[in-house]
């Protein structure tokens, strides 16, 4: 492995790797080594057209790009240098020259490369007299799109992006010199399934996404890490929170799940979480057969009445438990003590499928599948069958995708039965066979982890808080846990003492809780996760 | 009509003569034998060490040692190799590449099979600037005649070396000649330079082995073979040996094609053969290689056109084109026609070129327009120094050293515009 030496300090570094691709590797670009950078992008191929991350090596005669130039042992790099310093400032001047300088009104300030390194390395005062060359303002590249002509820099991020991730290709720079603008080909828009990222590769605020530009500027903006709950990939994302209200989501860079990508579609399930169909009161059946609100509190005492009535009567051999695997680790794992507790055998979950490609998006339509099924919940086949053959009088259900048409296909089979409880964050059908439904709430409002289609385990925290009562289906569990007597059951629910408790008690969770799952998550112990 | 050289050498000596265009005229001339003798009598090693020791530098503008790049070629490979034959010629200036294509032909083939032969080559490709539709067709016809007569083919000459040799016509942009640039645009994609590493012998045209070479370096090469490294380097200059052809224009009597040893000093070929600026008018400046080539005024044209000469003047021997201003000449309006040239064809893929190159522009016409002021030329030189050095390719510096130039030699006109607020010479106009 060669040896080189950054700025004084000395590093080992994988051969064949270029200087900036070393740095990053090492964790140490933009981290320690400030090396500015436009055009070269992690996960893309390198293009050396910006020129700003220049750097001095020993024994060249002129500044060498860090981009490109492989490492060779012995190598001996200047970042920080009057001559590094010197170029960077050229560079800035140079891409300020035909900039519109519209930060009041774009959408990117505050989080754009070029007013950061502008107000780094670059000089306070222009020097043009002439005027800058006037393009268009607003092209719609495609549906999720919008293009400022004027501000592009001409990096290319965005044309290889499509050239290279999702292979569609739909971008090119037409015309030459100062004169060239990004494009896209005559009747064919910027359509992807991933076509939003290159509004997060873009450094500066030339493409937006149609749905974000303009809500908000960026600086009222909090990052909350989190994890797309779109598929059982768990893509690593950034809410951006403010107002307590989630305004986007941005992919977080995790290479052993998502790169720096995210799905559009991914992208856009912020949207769930702020719905007009989420369930916002608890609600009982009454006398009269119909739903009526309760507090989520009388909820749970009409649950556990019902269900004690039924152990009682028949045994806790009829009540069946369907595991949500939106939940996370923490809610699953309460929901199997609470069945173990109450003697109640039949427990699966429901993993609705769907159409999967070969980038990021996979079948499994769940953030927390594997998680369940590590737990123990299995295939809700099983439960489904005992379910037609009469042999279950209580379903306990997180979620509604057992309705889904890949199992139920609506409520058949449950409106006979004696008591259905559903803990669910949206409303759906399941409510017109409910007995008792009480509110959840979704990842994004909750801390807990999930466990993706590989096994990875992966932290969520609460970014915002429900503006109704609504709890995690772990705190709800628990105090039906107490309502019901069950032993170990005190009504509290601490989600680091049940994530201990979790990893405690099931070897694939070993040395995994929310404070050690760290923010790149951490592989199941033991593989008994699978997609 | 196309202008024979006024003098010729060793290259061009038999251009005036129509026979010399057909192949059966180049062979009674001697014509195919050295590329023969290389691959009947020579190892490729030793025709790489016979053009090594020869001295021969690229004629397409950087001046880079032939035999050291054709030394670069992986001999261990399971790709294929190629030849690429530079024939762009988009230099401003620079039109010596053309007559080699319309008159010598069959002398550029003979280059490009020993060439080949050199490298391991099995097939080149000659890049012909879309604007040269006769010199493209003439080459064509001398190719068809080598196939026909067993230079070029399966079986060249029956010694089993296979060697095809392809026409490709650019569409007209000048970065198609840098070699990068141009083994994009054969490759069908936009005339943009790579970025090195990797370099054209590693990753050429189609991602194979390639070699590029300008069409009058393969010229001087079967010349070579015949005559030995010792006669080559008895012409020319020590460090720049052998013939160079120099195409002069602008002011003088007799403009055109010149073929002279290098290291023959411009004022002789300015004044004693193109005759000097006519009407009686004097020299103002003299570009010395092409317009990407520091501008030399007057007073220092006493130079041997070499690069070890011109280094020490800040300028270089570029392509050879000669362009020569007489006193009438407003060196503003050079550098409005010259930023011009360099805005319009810069690919845009470098900060410092993209936007540099429009920058000078704008700054350079207003000066002509007279709305300059005094800080502006301060400015022209900081951008182009800016330019200088940082880019990808060459071009940028291309673009830079004019302007450097000519603020070196001729700030006094720059200043003359700024105070007088506007141009002081008659015919002026901006671009």
């Amino acid at each position: 492995m060669p040896r080189i030496t950054v700025d004084g300090v000395e590093l080992e570094v994988p051969a064949g790797r270029t200087i900036l691709q070393a740095l990053d590797d090492a964790g140490l670009l933009m981290n320690g080594v400030d090396i500015p950078h436009y055009c070269w992008h992690p996960k893309l191929s390198i293009d050396g057209s910006c020129r700003l991350c220049q750097v001095e090596v020993e024994g060249a005669p002129k500044l060498q790009i860090a981009c490109n130039t492989p490492v060779q042992d012995g190598m001996v790099i200047r970042t920080a240098s009057e001559q590094v310093r010197t170029a960077r400032e050229g560079v800035m001047e140079l891409l300020l020259v035909n900039h519109p300088l519209d930060c009041p009104i774009c959408d990117q300030a505050g989080e754009c490369k070029l007013q950061d390194y502008a107000f780094e390395y670059g000089v306070t005062q222009s020097r043009t007299r002439e005027p800058r060359r006037a393009l268009k303002k607003h092209v719609a590249l495609g549906p999720t799109i919008v293009f400022d002509q004027e501000r592009c820099i001409l990096c290319r991020r965005c044309v290889r992006f499509c050239r290279e991730i999702p292979q569609t290709g739909e971008l090119a720079v037409i015309g030459r010199g100062d004169r060239s603008v990004i494009e896209t080909f005559p009747g064919a828009p910027l359509e992807n399934d991933y076509s939003m990222n290159v509004a997060d590769i873009c450094p500066v605020g030339a493409l937006t996404t149609r749905d974000f530009r303009f809500k908000i500027r960026s600086w009222f903006l909090q990052d909350v890490p989190g994890v797309c709950t779109g598929c059982a990939r768990g893509c690593n994302i950034s809410l951006s929170v403010a107002n307590n209200k989630v305004y986007r989501y941005l992919p977080r860079r995790n290479d052993a799940v998502n790169d720096t990508w995210i799905c559009d579609a991914g992208r856009d399930s912020y949207r769930e979480i702020g719905a007009r169909d989420r369930l916002k009161h608890a609600s009982v059946r009454g006398e009269n057969g119909v739903l009526e609100t309760v507090s989520t509190d009388f909820a749970i005492q009409e649950a556990a009445r019902r269900l004690a009535r039924i152990a009682a009567a028949k045994g806790a051999g009829v009540i069946a438990g369907i595991a949500s695997p939106h939940a996370t680790n923490e809610d699953l794992f309460t929901f199997r003590r609470l069945l173990e507790a109450l003697g109640a055998e039949t427990r699966g979950v429901a993993v609705v499928r769907g159409a999967s490609d070969a980038l990021l998006v996979v079948e499994e339509k769940a953030a927390n599948a594997a998680g369940a099924r590590a737990i123990g919940f299995g295939d809700a086949a099983a439960v489904l069958d005992r379910l037609r053959s009469g042999a279950v009088d209580a379903l306990i259900a997180l979620g509604h995708d057992i309705a889904h048409e890949q199992f139920l296909g609506g409520t058949q089979g449950l409106e006979k039965l004696d008591t259905v409880v559903v803990l669910d964050s949206h409303v759906s059908e399941l409510q017109r066979v409910a007995h008792v439904l009480v509110p959840t709430r979704v990842a994004a409002e909750k801390h807990g982890t999930l466990t993706n289609c590989a096994g990875r385990v992966q932290r969520v925290r609460a970014a915002v808080e429900p503006a109704w009562e609504a709890h995690g289906e772990g705190e709800i569990l628990a105090r039906l846990g107490a309502a019901l007597g069950l032993g170990g059951f005190d009504g509290r629910f601490d989600v680091r003492e049940v994530g201990k408790a979790l990893s405690a008690s099931l070897p694939a969770f070993e040395g995994i809780d929310l404070e050690t799952v760290g923010a790149a998550g951490r592989p199941l112990a033991t593989a008994g996760a699978s997609g | 009509m196309l202008s024979i050289p006024y003098v010729t050498g060793y290259l061009t000596e038999h251009f005036g003569d129509d026979e010399f265009t057909q192949i059966g005229g180049y062979e009674k001339r001697g014509g195919y034998r050295a590329a023969r003798k290389a691959m009947k009598e020579m190892t490729p090693a030793e025709v790489i060490d016979l053009v090594k020791s020869s001295g021969l530098q690229g004629r397409g503008g950087a001046g880079f040692l032939t035999g050291l790049k054709w030394s670069f070629m992986p001999v261990e490979t399971d790709k294929p190799k190629y030849l690429v034959c530079n024939a762009d010629e988009s230099e401003p200036g620079s039109f010596k590449d053309r007559i080699l294509l319309e008159r010598g032909g069959h002398q550029l083939i003979e280059g490009l099979l020993i060439a080949a032969w050199a490298t391991g080559s099995e097939k080149t490709f000659v890049y012909v600037r879309g604007e040269y539709g006769f010199p493209a067709r003439q080459l064509q016809r001398c190719i068809d005649e080598a196939y026909a007569r067993g230079y070029l083919g399966k079986n060249v000459m029956k010694t089993g070396f296979r060697h095809d040799i392809v026409v490709q016509r650019g569409a007209g942009a000048y970065i198609c000649g840098e070699e990068t640039g141009l083994l994009e645009s054969l490759e069908g994609k936009k005339g943009q330079p790579r970025k090195k590493p990797p370099f054209p012998a590693q990753y050429g045209a189609f991602g194979m082995p390639s070699t590029v070479n300008n069409v009058e370096t393969f010229c001087h090469v079967p010349h070579i073979v015949k005559n030995g490294a010792e006669w080559f380097r008895s012409i020319g200059t020590e460090k720049s040996p052998g013939n160079a052809i120099f195409g002069v224009s602008g002011h003088v009597v007799r403009p055109g094609l010149y073929e002279f040893p290098l290291g023959t000093r411009l004022d002789e070929i300015v004044f004693e053969h193109a005759g000097g600026v006519p009407d009686g008018r004097k020299v103002k400046g003299v570009i010395p290689g092409g317009m990407s080539m520091p501008i030399l005024p007057a007073g220092q044209l006493d130079v041997p056109l070499a690069n070890e000469f011109l280094r020490e003047r800040k300028t270089m021997l570029g392509t050879g084109g000669i362009m020569v201003m007489d006193e009438t000449t407003c060196m503003v309006r050079v550098a409005c026609v010259i930023t011009y040239f360099f805005r319009d064809e810069s690919c845009g893929q470098c900060t410092q070129c993209r936007e540099g190159t429009g920058w000078l522009n704008k700054i350079a016409n207003r000066i002509e327009r007279g709305a300059g002021h005094a800080e502006d030329l301060d400015i022209l030189g900081d951008v182009a120094g800016k330019m200088e050095g940082r880019t990808i390719c060459a071009f940028a510096d291309a673009a830079a050293w004019p302007v450097q130039g000519l603020l070196r030699h001729f700030r006094g006109d720059f200043e003359e515009h700024v105070r007088q607020k506007k141009c002081p010479f008659t015919q002026s106009f901006e671009l």
